[in-house]
């Protein structure tokens, strides 16, 4: 039982953190929690939805197509409702009122064009189980849970070793000072939009294939948000930490508390750790810049 | 005629509830996306009362507009004394609303998310359009008295403020009460409306609707968000137009109004002073 | 006005550090009762911290701040401001969207007792104070010659007269210490000789002690005495006008000799 919870909880956490990474790499650059973000993990879902059923094509190029189609929108999204704000300096305040507008308009927009129906993909894995020291794990469910292992690794890679990488971390202390050293801050925050957009396609296809398809999926995602607070805004390993332990406090309070309360106690861990620890786990100190 | 009658009745019930919040956005400077909870508390609360009890409906609602009040106190003290960021602050009174929603969700009382059906129709528009004059002149009252004065010095300036001997969470949390009491006082004239309520009428959704207007209608102004609420709820209703188009306008007018227009139709301004000359001269600004 | 025994205001081995860096080291000075006193010092000597830690916008990391013979060190800005301490800021802080009587008229409420439901139903009684203190309020404007600009709204205001409208919102919370941050900052000569009379004619009415910061050493060497000289968060000398300007360690540090400047 309590072997199952812990599996159970990993591997929610997983799909958690998967969601969290782009929360805080959004707001390690730009210091604004990107509320469209839940409505991007959608669109991602619809797109892999689409990939899917009308192309019918595998597993890995429904993967590709969505996180290419959710990159794209990330990116669009930062362009058309950012970064004028960006440009004249608005608080960070005013950003997260405008992504808040993107996010009830995306989601209404699907919701009013392609309709309220629930889709769901075609069964990728089946359903299939590997038993692992007497639980049982759905195969779905540990394939997330590597892979989101695997991705923000291999983030976490890009950004340590790479040119672009180096240059976000630059702008991340200092985004005056990079463009004075000749960094474009624009292709700079696209990158940034597309990485994000990038992991909102494969948590919304890993969403969508566990659960199903529809306009307010993108609900989940407040619980990653409370993950990246939990972590750390701003900070990658921390979005990871702050998965995983959300995952598991969930897990083990709806089975060993009430299920009921699990939403609750969510909420409250958010108020919490804005009030006492707004830093999170691992995040980096951030002052309002008002 | 009816139909008419009852999408004023429900515009000027929405316009109570942004008057509340436009004291704490507008005037006070605090942004919220969780004042349709407080919308909640009143109406459950007031519901339950002339639902189970023999509670006359003015009571009802100020009992409504009361226990809203009451649970704001329970966001408002740990993080407006925590002086948190302005957006953690917007984020975490979301989560309270929230958390909220999912409480009344699993009430007993409150039957749950299928909602509490059957209430008695006490109000009528004479009720509302009386409280909502009352509203107002409540509220315009409140802007010019000490406690409002002292807000609006929060919003402008929080130091400055401070060394003009105001205690700045003393002076959000009250404007927090009051701009949530409104709000309940709004939701318990919705239930007593509509005779049917529901956990999911009090979501995230309607604090951005309630917030679209306040923001809309203009920072530090009372008309300009109560036009803006009136003519987001007749609009659409008497064009019949469906709920999810008007909510992708919301979305679309909250981004342009970010983008383009920040300070709203009539920011910092009242609709009286459109007649009124620009008073003062307007000498140059400082280099 | 006399210095009577006890000054009015003082502090003592006042300390206070920015990760490792001593912005204030170990200060100690007193204010008499009635003077003018200034406070001068080459830019990143600390003068502004001392301001910020006696209105308790810091907190001292040692030391502490007398105000008639009591502590204050550490108390709540709003506090501050109640014992009788008022402000103004090098960055102009104004109410900027209000107008200039609403800026005034937003301390002198802060003193009064209202009925909160008196206020919110507009009792006769409310009225009436709102009245009265409209008129003290265009009165403080009065005395600072912005009478004709009480409508108009803070931003709109020339510079000058922005850093008076600071003055009268700081006496309007009827302080008997009042703080002036650089209250001649961006003037011309004319402008701060004008300033200078209206200083001293502010002391005199409202019956204040005033302590100022100021580069203008015109200014300084006009209307304060004594003069308090810091130079990397301590006290460098302390004296008359003409004690200081002879001091060899003031000229020092003002001519970049010894430790010199940041």
């Amino acid at each position: 039982m309590f072997l199952q919870t812990v599996i159970t909880g990993l591997s929610i956490g997983g799909i958690y953190a998967l969601m969290a990474v782009g929360y805080s790499l959004v707001f390690s650059v730009l210091n604004f929690s990107n509320f469209a973000h839940g409505a991007v993990i959608m669109l991602g879902a619809y797109v892999g939805l689409a990939l899917a059923t009308k192309l019918n094509l595998g597993f890995g190029l429904v993967l590709a197509g969505s996180v290419a189609g959710a990159g794209i929108i990330a990116v669009l999204n930062e362009k058309l409702a950012y970064s004028s704000l960006r440009g004249r300096k608005a608080p960070s305040l005013y950003l997260m009122i405008s992504a808040m507008g993107c996010a009830v308009f995306l989601e209404n927009l699907v919701y009013a064009t392609i309709g309220s129906r629930f889709y769901a993909f075609p069964e990728f894995f089946g359903r299939q189980v590997v038993t692992l020291w007497g639980s049982s794990v759905s195969l779905l469910d540990g394939g997330a849970f590597l892979f989101a292992l695997l991705a923000i690794f291999g983030l976490h890679l890009f950004i340590r070793r790479t040119r672009t990488g180096i240059a976000i971390r630059a702008g991340v202390c200092d985004m005056t000072m990079c463009s004075l050293m000749g960094v474009d801050l624009n292709r700079l925050i696209a990158v940034v939009f597309l990485l994000a957009g990038g992991f909102a396609g494969v948590a919304g296809v890993f969403l969508g294939v566990k659960y199903l398809v529809y306009p307010t999926m993108g609900w989940v995602t407040n619980k990653a948000y409370i993950a990246a607070v939990i972590g750390g805004l701003g900070s990658l390993p921390g979005a990871l930490a702050g998965g995983l332990i959300l995952g598991m406090v969930e897990t083990f309070v709806s089975t060993y508390v009430s299920s009921v309360l699990r939403d609750v106690f969510s909420f409250t861990l958010l108020i919490a750790f804005l009030v006492w620890r707004p830093n999170g786990l691992m995040g980096i100190d951030s002052e309002d810049k008002v | 005629m009816d139909y008419i009658l009852s999408i004023v009745t429900l515009a000027c019930i929405n316009m109570i509830a942004v008057l509340g919040l436009s004291i704490f956005t507008g005037f006070t400077g605090l942004f919220s996306f969780g004042h349709a909870a407080f919308v909640g508390v009143g109406a459950y609360t007031s519901a339950v009362l002339t639902y189970y009890y023999p509670v006359p409906f003015p009571l009802a609602l100020a009992a409504g507009a009361a226990a809203a009040g009451a649970v704001s106190l329970v966001i408002g003290v740990p993080t407006l004394r925590a002086k948190l960021r302005s957006d953690y602050f917007a984020i975490a009174i979301l989560g309270f609303g929230e958390a909220l929603r999912v409480i009344l969700e699993n009430l007993g009382i409150t039957n749950g998310a299928r909602g509490l059906p059957g209430i008695d129709d006490h109000t009528t528009l004479p009720v509302v359009l009386l409280c909502l004059a009352g509203g107002v002149v409540v509220a315009r009252n409140f802007l010019r008295s000490r406690w409002g004065v002292a807000c609006v010095a929060v919003r402008e300036d929080p130091v400055a403020a401070e060394l003009s001997g105001v205690r700045i969470f003393r002076t959000r949390l009250l404007s927090l009460v009051v701009s949530a009491v409104f709000c309940g006082l709004s939701g318990g004239l919705l239930a007593h409306f509509l005779s049917f309520i529901q956990p999911v009428m009090f979501t995230l959704t309607q604090s951005t609707q309630l917030l679209a207007a306040v923001i809309a209608g203009g920072m530090g102004s009372i008309t300009g968000p109560l036009i803006a609420s009136f003519v987001f709820i007749a609009l659409p209703e008497a064009l019949r137009v469906a709920q999810m188009w008007r909510l992708v306008a919301y979305g679309l007018l909250l981004v342009l109004i970010m983008v383009y227009r920040p300070q709203g139709l009539m920011g910092y301004r009242e609709l009286s002073s459109l007649w009124g000359k620009r008073a003062g001269p307007s000498a140059g600004r400082r280099p | 006005m006399n210095s009577p025994a006890a000054p009015l205001f003082s502090v003592r081995g006042l300390t206070k550090h920015f990760d490792g860096i001593k912005a204030v080291d170990s200060l100690s000075f007193d204010v008499a009762e009635g003077s003018i006193t200034g406070i001068i010092g080459p830019n990143g000597a600390g003068k502004t911290t001392v301001f910020n830690i006696v209105t308790g916008l810091y907190r001292p990391t040692a030391g502490s701040v007398l105000f008639r013979g009591e502590s204050i060190t550490g108390l709540r800005p709003d506090r501050v401001v109640r014992r009788g301490i008022a402000r103004t800021f090098q960055n102009i802080r104004l109410f900027n969207r209000r107008s200039c009587l609403d800026n005034v008229m937003t301390p002198l409420f802060q003193r009064e007792r209202c009925s909160f439901l008196g206020s919110l139903l507009g009792t006769p009684s409310t009225r009436r104070m709102e009245r009265e203190l409209r008129e003290r309020a265009v009165g403080l404007l009065q005395v600072l010659g912005l009478e004709r600009f009480a409508s108009t709204q803070a931003d709109n205001l020339p510079y000058g007269f922005q850093r008076k409208l600071e003055i009268a919102r700081a006496l309007a919370t009827e302080p008997s210490l009042l703080l002036l941050d650089e209250p001649a900052a961006g003037m011309n000569p004319e402008e701060t000789r004008s300033l200078a009379d209206l200083i001293a004619e502010v002391r005199e009415r409202f019956q204040v002690t005033i302590l100022l910061i100021e580069h203008h050493m015109d200014l300084v060497m006009n209307i304060c005495s004594p003069i308090v000289v810091m130079n990397f968060g301590a006290l460098l000398a302390r004296g008359t006008p003409d004690e200081v300007r002879a001091d060899p360690a003031v000229v020092a540090a003002y001519l970049g000799k010894g430790r010199g400047r940041r």
